[in-house]
């Protein structure tokens, strides 16, 4: 099993997916770049540093992770960076510093093991569950928190 | 035969004294050092200054919600007791939360310049470990309680780091979630005072 843990300031936070114990070795390996999105609605500062704001106060920084094939193997873990907070509707010009915003965490998951696909799984919450196909695109994968 | 009877009482008699040193050393917060450790019962505030003299909340301030809870070395405290006669601010905090400490730190300086304001962390329940190393590396000689979340709800705190004023009589003055400017608390503290 992999074990992620929080990489250097420079990396914002990102997760990086350890190399160094790994089982499998040969087995094709995949990339994966997730947007975890807490739709708190919390009134924040955009760009500040955030955790989840109640009911979402579980995902935060430290906070464990796990990510898992279909079939329920734990694939890699981890613990949760700080997030940021981003502006809950951009089509809204709030005219305030102080705006309704979501806290989002960036997630980088290198050597990952190619599954069908996968669930990230939270202290609490439901799983999110996405595809193997949906890590194909330049973008990051959003998943909003539930 | 009396005295092998009374060889393992007194083996006895040794264990269980020893066992109760180990327990008041283990009550003691496990600090052989004899050290106070920060944030507990050392940092509570003494009385009010018999010079200091504050006054009275605005009749139309909502009253502060009062709650009990356990400093993180296990000393029980009482908020209205400490609001009774004096400011009090409330900063709720977290060990996982990278920007409290800089704010708790600011706080602080504000409060540190204004004899008889007291402050009192506030930390999750499921943080107490954490708090703990949170308020050694502070070191800032103010309480840090373990609230839980009926206090963090009954002040509608959603995210630390937040900020409470409370005036002397338990009124709500102001709660800045995200924090406070220095300058803004400094305002708002000094408006209680008698005589500023």
């Amino acid at each position: 099993m992999n074990r992620a843990r929080p990489a250097a300031a420079s990396l914002a936070g990102a997760v990086l997916l350890g190399l160094a114990g790994c089982g499998g070795g040969g087995e094709d390996t995949v990339e994966a770049h997730l947007r975890l999105v807490v739709p708190d609605n919390n009134i924040r500062v955009e760009g500040v540093e955030c955790a989840g704001a109640r009911p979402f106060d579980y995902v935060r920084p430290g906070a464990s992770f796990t990510l898992e094939a279909p079939d329920g193997t734990v694939l890699a873990d981890g613990e949760l960076p700080a997030g940021r907070a981003e502006n809950a509707d951009p089509s809204i010009d709030w005219g305030v510093e102080r705006i309704p915003t979501v806290c989002v965490m960036e997630l980088e998951l290198e050597g990952l093991p190619e599954r069908p696909g996968y669930r990230l799984r939270l202290p609490e919450g439901r799983p999110l569950a996405f595809d193997r196909s949906d890590l194909s695109g330049d973008e990051p994968l959003m998943l909003l928190v539930q | 035969m009396s005295n092998r009877l009374r060889r393992p009482r007194r083996a006895c008699v040794l264990l269980v004294a020893l066992a109760l040193g180990l327990l008041a050393a283990g009550c003691a917060g496990g600090d052989s050092s004899g050290e106070e450790s920060h944030g507990g019962a050392a940092d509570l505030p003494g009385p009010v200054p018999a010079e200091v003299a504050f006054r009275a909340p605005p009749d139309d301030a909502p009253p502060a919600p009062d709650f009990s809870a356990d400093l993180i070395d296990g000393t029980p405290v009482t908020a209205s007791d400490l609001w009774d006669d004096r400011p009090v601010v409330l900063m709720f905090t977290a060990s996982w939360c990278e920007r409290c400490a800089d704010v708790h730190r600011r706080v602080a300086e504000v409060v540190d310049e204004r004899e008889g304001v007291a402050l009192l962390g506030i930390v999750p329940a499921d943080d107490a470990q954490g708090a703990r190393e949170y308020a050694e590396e502070l070191g800032l000689g103010y309480p840090v309680a373990v609230g839980d979340e009926r206090v963090w709800l009954s002040y509608a705190v959603r995210e630390p780091p937040t900020v409470v004023l409370v005036a002397p009589e338990g009124k709500v003055l102001r709660g800045w979630p995200g924090g406070v400017e220095t300058p803004v608390l400094a305002e708002r503290l000094d408006e209680l005072f008698q005589g500023r």
